[in-house]
């Protein structure tokens, strides 16, 4: 679904990322840990290109992009992405949020919209909040309405970069649930996140990435058991 | 004391039919400072944030030169300038430099705004499908909008004390009524009286408007 080969990523002089081969299946789950400025943010940037990749490529269901001729708009549009900060629009309504982009995107008339906002919303389990402010919510909630938000887009793939860093411990159950369910439902996911829980019991495949490579890359029982590189052991202890 | 008081009613009393008069005057060129300033703070605001070069650098010059360069002064260039040169009555050239003026502030007020918007909004829109367009004016602009109206509020009330300066082109507002009451009647003390009660019965009034919409943007979306 994604392939991502020999990804290089620079900021000036800082290489971040240093040749990163990630082979994403249909309906699998990936998840990406590592330390801090490891990269992991930067990968799932590069793969909707938010950031552009200096070196290697990235085929995204086939189609490998070319950030110079390809419409990037569209090929975002294809993949979803939820952030740490929920980054939902101030000045719309929870529905409104989830609407914007298919009826500004995909010009699907607003009843439409409505209809399948509502839906989502409901799949989420926030349709009674579809018309208050996001200032209004909690953030689990505000996270749940961001996650409805990229799915308004049908992506065929969705990330996640820490969707629960950002919440108090108690709310982020609610948003791991919802996530768990997009992935049973067969949803093709990559998440950055710290929660291992949610790592060994939803993820097909754990990686590790140090320093701007993929150290390991093995099923969560494998990982958590039988990890090959020493950083990843560390990092175990460090999380466990 | 009292006697002041005294006095400074019955110059007010003796003038206010004038003074009506005069206040319309400030009012229209406040009103043609403030639109015509919107309209050319946006567009400069645009060519700041456009990425070209070339605009990013028209613009810096007009608002270096506005920024750089006493009110008072502009008033007289575009008065010698263009007044001389094209037919135009002096409220006309009064109140396009008011405006001229203003459009650098505002358009400072505007890039701001757009600037202070978080650039998460605009990841998560892009990240959505939008284009560049799209998100700019979906997105950003309505945010950039509601976080500049207090400071545009500021530049509002600024531009109605500084249309006083065109007093100096014989433009008929309130400030240059006082000064001409305040030579004719050898009151000048209670003339500038009067004249700063009328400057400040105008702010606050507006004040509270603007007071007044804020708090109506906020209600239910904050
Ligand atoms: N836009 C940027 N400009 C310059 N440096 C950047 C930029 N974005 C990221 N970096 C740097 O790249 C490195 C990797 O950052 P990245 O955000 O990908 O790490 P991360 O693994 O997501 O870390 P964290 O767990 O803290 O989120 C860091 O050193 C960071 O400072
Ligand atoms: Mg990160």
């Amino acid at each position: 679904m994604i392939i991502g080969e020999n990804i290089h990523k620079s900021f000036g002089d800082l290489e971040v990322l240093k040749g990163v081969d990630l082979h994403v299946q249909p309906q699998e789950v990936v998840v990406l840990v590592g330390v801090s400025g490891s990269g992991k943010s930067t990968l799932l940037r590069c793969f909707n290109f938010l950031e552009m990749i200096n070196e290697g490529s990235i085929t995204i269901d086939g189609k490998k992009v070319d950030t110079k001729k390809d419409n990037l708009t569209k090929i975002r549009a294809e993949v979803g992405m939820v952030f740490q900060h929920f980054n939902l629009f101030p000045h719309k309504t929870v529905l409104e949020n989830v609407i914007e982009a298919p009826i500004t995107v995909k010009k699907m008339n607003k009843d439409k919209a409505k209809k399948l906002g509502l839906e989502l919303l409901d799949k989420v389990g926030l349709s009674d909040k579809a018309d208050v402010y996001p200032s209004k919510l909690s953030g689990g909630q505000k996270q749940r309405v961001a996650i409805a938000r990229s799915l308004a887009m049908e992506p065929k793939v969705m990330l996640f970069d820490e969707p629960t860093s950002a919440l108090d411990p108690e709310l982020v159950g609610e948003v791991l649930q919802v996530m768990k369910q997009l992935a049973e439902e067969g949803m093709t996911m990559v998440v950055v996140t710290h929660e291992m829980k949610f790592a060994k019991e939803v993820a097909d495949r754990i990686i590790m990435i140090d320093q701007g490579t993929i150290i390991e890359s093995a099923d969560p029982k494998t990982f958590f058991e039988n990890p090959q590189h020493e950083r990843t052991r560390q990092f175990i202890q460090l999380v466990e | 004391m009292f006697e002041l008081f005294g006095t400074v009613f019955e110059v007010f009393m003796r003038t206010y039919p004038g003074f009506l008069e005069a206040t319309v005057v400030t009012l229209q060129l406040t009103a043609v400072g403030v639109i015509l300033g919107t309209v050319i703070g946006l567009v400069f605001a645009l060519m700041k944030i456009s990425g070209s070069k070339i605009l990013q650098g028209i613009a810096n010059v007009y608002i270096t030169i506005i920024r750089g360069t006493p009110l008072i002064v502009q008033i007289m260039f575009l008065y010698f300038g263009i007044v001389e040169i094209y037919t135009m009555s002096n409220f006309w050239a009064g109140a396009i430099a008011l405006g001229v003026h203003n459009g650098a502030y505002i358009a400072e007020i505007f890039r701001g705004a757009i600037q202070g918007v978080d650039p998460g909004q605009r990841e998560a829109s892009m990240s959505l499908g939008m284009n560049r367009k799209q998100t700019m004016q979906r997105i950003v602009f309505p945010q950039a909008l509601r976080r500049s109206i207090p400071p545009l509020g500021n530049q509002f009330i600024i531009t109605l004390k500084d249309s006083s300066l065109v007093y100096i082109i014989g433009v008929a507002e309130i400030f240059s009524l006082a000064n001409r009451e305040a030579a004719q009647s050898f009151q000048p003390f209670e003339s500038f009286i009067v004249v700063a009660l009328y400057y400040l019965v105008l702010v606050m009034i507006f004040t509270y408007l603007l007071r007044w919409y804020e708090n109506r943007l906020d209600v239910d979306k904050t």
